[in-house]
């Protein structure tokens, strides 16, 4: 128990630890995924940016390659009209071929060597494209740089009908060595992104064309742009002008799965998180029940130390399995020395083991008495306790019934005090008894005093008259008359009490002696158990039934068994022995009841039945008296006899079955034997 | 009535009629009453003899009408007739005043000598008391001076001193001396002397 409580406080005093272990491996587990996604975030942007820089630059390059075979085109159409052979019809059909050929190209203009547009192909209203409300015309510029140059020049983009941005590449047209115009391909920055972008680059990156101010010419995206992202810029060059290519990147459709994945283990963590908040709360609770329990432990042991009844548990097979300090007090053995101990228990009594094994028996089998039953038990010292015990099962938790609970009270003072109150009681009514008999001897005896005192003083005066001579005869006469008169009263008180006696005569019947003894050794096994005495009963079987007042009978016996008792009061205890036997005689049935005393010295041995004779401080004197006179009148003899052992024994033989005759029985059922 | 003799108060008739043969037999006069209540009623002061009480009777019982008759200033002398069981009481009776007790059943003639005892103390009492009451009589006709001279004459001194204390003559002294004498009754002052101790 002590053991259980120690690890209990070993276990409570790692309870912080212990706790906080899985908070911090969790904590550290998020954070190392965190630091973890973090990097390989940044890895990926990284690789991201990288690719969107290659990706920008590939395109750019694509865009130049194209605009550079836009150009050699329109290079071999300037070139081919400047030569003399070209006819108008040529150039146009040259020219429409380019303009469906490659899509960028919108159109193309025939530059005369002012810088006017002569033809377009298709052919256009040109003016707004040109005349612009934007200020002068890109084209101009690019038409002078081209003629000055004598190479192709590039115009700035310019707006293209509602959402369309171009712009134009100029190239002079010479014819020998004379500068003969110029060739302007318009090409709409739409139309290029369009056909020169691939599908997969839209995919990705949402690619714009900014002029410088931040204007956006062109785009290709099929998504709008929620928020600013990622994006990298490179210079459109050409055409120049400060344009340049900005690539942003989309969200990319690759990104759901690690996102799933990311979520997946944020839920993963938030439910890791919950559990351990579940298993925190479930300890917590787990511990408040311990300590409830342990204070509920701590409760009823303080309340089973302080019971004064002895509580004992036994298994089904009634050995020990708890004991509680109480009954340890009581019995004087360790709890360590009885738990485990089986039948025979160490506080039975050695010499009664018989009786409490059947006890024992009796309660194993269920059948304890509801209310309780009594043993003697004897403690370690060896000294004698009576206990009253009460058993009731044990019923486990799951309503098995595993052993039996008995609970001990020793009753060794109230017993003492019973059988103290039970002796005043006794000695309260022998009393009352000598009492009555004074009273009764004191009237009686003034009864017989007046008469005789009245005879003594008729006769005094007589002889007083006779020796002075002066009596007359008739005066003797009528003395002498009062006198017998006198005399007749004394006899007649003494008849009075002679019929007053033979009113309670003894109610005789036919009886069986072995049942009054047995009825005896019950009345005496109390008193003999107290003084430890052994009581003895042996009877012979077929006893003839005898005629006699039953109770009397029982008086007698009951009154020699004391006295057996009694005698043995110096004996040594394992000695003390009191037989009764019975058994018929031939005629008769003899009773002997023997004693382990110190015996009847010769010199009492004499007046033993003389009347007021006795050897105990408080006795009367009648009681062996009475037997006798009892047994006397039942027509039988009660004589006595030294034993072999050094006791006494009292017998008595009663006759079989006569009527006896009781006449002149002087015996009142209120003397009673009681004393020697 | 006056006369001095044995009173019975015993309830059982038979001892009363038997201890009346009894001292009939000896000359003892007897009257006897079956109750103390009955004995009261006949009380007279001037009762003389003796008392013979029985200690347990019907009523008033024995030793309750002792203590009456005390409280009434009886001198008579009482015997009690006490059974065995009476003996502590009849002591204590004894040791307020009671003469005797007697246990049943008695030596008859012992008790009746007890009470002739009895009798003969109490006529002895009586005497005693009438001479008392004689001197104390003769005393009361002394004069004033008669009285002066007789307690110097007590006191042992002569008719000279006497005359001289008393300032008056030794005649005179003598004519009272001679006086006093007569009057008490006696004829030298030694008598004189005894008989006024009787008396204190």
């Amino acid at each position: 128990m002590t053991g259980g409580a120690a690890s209990a406080a070993h276990g409570l005093g790692q309870r912080g630890p212990v706790q906080a272990m899985p908070i911090v491996a969790m904590a550290l587990v998020v954070l190392l995924f965190g630091v973890f996604l973090w990097v390989l975030h940044r890895s990926e942007r990284e690789e991201e940016t990288l690719t969107l820089i290659k990706d920008v630059l590939w395109v750019e390059q694509n865009l130049h390659f194209q605009l550079t075979s836009d150009e050699e085109k329109l290079q071999y159409l300037a070139e081919s009209l400047g030569r003399e052979d070209t006819t108008p019809v040529n150039y146009s059909v040259m020219a429409r071929h380019i303009v469906t050929v490659n899509p960028a190209i919108q159109r193309v203009v025939r530059l005369d060597p002012q810088g006017r547009p002569v033809r377009s192909e298709p052919p256009v209203d040109d003016g707004p494209a040109l005349d612009d409300a934007f200020g002068p015309s890109p084209r101009a510029d690019a038409f002078l740089i081209a003629r000055s140059s004598g190479r192709r020049a590039y115009s700035a983009p310019y707006r293209l009908g509602a959402a369309d941005t171009a712009f134009e590449i100029v190239i002079p047209i010479f014819r020998g060595d004379q500068f003969a115009g110029a060739l302007a391909g318009v090409l709409s920055i739409d139309a290029l992104l369009t056909h020169h972008v691939p599908w997969w680059f839209a995919q990705r990156y949402q690619l714009e064309v900014i002029d410088p101010y931040g204007a956006v010419l062109g785009t290709k995206s099929r998504i709008a742009m929620p928020e600013p992202r990622r994006s990298h810029v490179v210079p459109f060059d050409p055409p120049g002008h400060g344009l340049t290519l900005v690539a942003t990147l989309h969200q990319l459709s690759g990104n759901l799965g690690r996102n799933i994945l990311i979520a997946a283990i944020f839920a993963l963590t938030v439910s890791a998180l919950w559990s351990l908040w579940a298993v925190r709360r479930h300890i917590a609770r787990r511990i408040r029940a311990e300590e409830a329990l342990r204070a509920e432990h701590a409760f009823r042991k303080a309340m089973e130390d302080s019971l004064t009844v002895g509580m004992r548990a036994r298994d089904l097979d009634g050995r020990i399995i708890y004991v509680n300090p109480a009954f340890c007090r009581m019995v004087g053995w360790s709890a360590e020395e009885l738990v485990g101990a089986g039948p025979i228990m160490p506080y039975w009594l050695p010499e009664d083991l018989v009786h409490t094994e059947e006890v024992f028996r009796a309660v194993l089998a269920g059948n304890a008495p509801a209310n309780g039953f009594e043993l003697r038990f004897r403690r370690a010292n060896g000294e004698r306790f009576d206990a009253l015990i009460y058993e009731a099962p044990l019923i486990d938790a799951k309503g098995r019934h595993t052993g039996w609970m008995g609970s001990v009270l020793d009753i060794t003072e109230r017993k003492r005090a019973e059988e103290l109150a039970r002796q005043q009681q006794e000695r309260l009514q022998q009393t009352a008894r000598l009492i009555t008999m004074g009273e009764m001897a004191s009237t009686l005896a003034h009864e017989l005093n007046q008469p005789l005192s009245a005879i003594a003083s008729y006769c005094t005066g007589c002889l007083n008259r006779l020796q002075a001579g002066s009596i007359r005869p008739d005066e003797l006469a009528t003395a002498l008359e009062k006198l017998s008169g006198q005399a007749k009263r004394a006899g007649q008180i003494i008849r009075r009490i002679h019929d007053f006696v033979r009113k309670s005569e003894p109610n005789v019947a036919p009886c069986c002696l072995s049942e009054v003894l047995e009825d005896c050794v019950a009345l005496m096994e109390a008193d003999a158990r107290q003084q430890g005495v052994k009581l003895v009963l042996e009877m012979g079987r077929g006893l003839p039934a005898v005629m006699a007042d039953r109770i009397l009978l029982q008086q007698v016996v009951v009154n020699l068994m004391r006295n057996g008792i009694e005698a043995m009061a110096s004996t040594r205890r394992d000695r003390r022995r009191l037989s009764v036997a019975v058994q018929a005689m031939d005629g008769s049935v003899l009773t002997r009841i023997q004693d382990r005393g110190c015996g009847i010295s010769p010199e009492n041995a004499e007046k033993l039945f003389s009347p007021f004779f006795t050897t105990k401080t408080e006795g009367m004197g009648m009681g062996l008296n009475i037997c006798r006179s009892i047994i006397e009148h039942h027509q039988g003899r009660l004589w006595f006899e030294p034993a072999a052992d050094g006791g006494t024994v009292f017998l008595f033989s009663l006759p079989v079955l006569s009527a006896p005759s009781l006449s002149g029985a002087a015996m009142s059922q209120d003397e009673s034997p009681q004393d020697v | 009535m006056c006369e001095p003799k044995l009173h019975i108060v015993d309830d059982d008739e038979a001892i009363r009629d038997a201890l009346g043969w009894l001292f009939q037999s000896r000359n003892v006069p007897v009257a006897s009453w079956p109750s103390a209540e009955a004995f009261l009623a006949d009380y007279d002061p001037a009762m003389a003899g003796c008392l013979l009480l029985d200690i347990r009777m019907e009523g008033m019982s024995g030793l309750e009408l002792f203590d009456r008759l005390s409280a009434m200033g009886c001198r008579m002398p009482v015997l009690f007739l006490t059974g065995h069981g009476d003996v502590p009481i009849a002591v204590s009776a004894l040791k307020k005043g009671a003469r005797d007790f007697v246990e049943k059943p008695f030596n008859d003639n012992d008790l009746v000598d007890r009470v002739i005892e009895a009798l003969a103390f109490d006529a002895g009492e009586r005497a005693r008391q009438a001479g008392q009451a004689g001197v104390a009589a003769r005393l009361a006709t002394l004069t004033q001076r008669e009285r002066q001279v007789m307690g110097l004459v007590v006191a042992g001194k002569l008719n000279k001193v006497i005359a001289d204390e008393l300032g008056i003559s030794m005649r005179t002294v003598e004519v009272h001396r001679a006086h006093v004498f007569e009057k008490m009754g006696v004829k030298t002052a030694v008598e004189l002397a005894r008989i006024l101790a009787t008396v204190g």
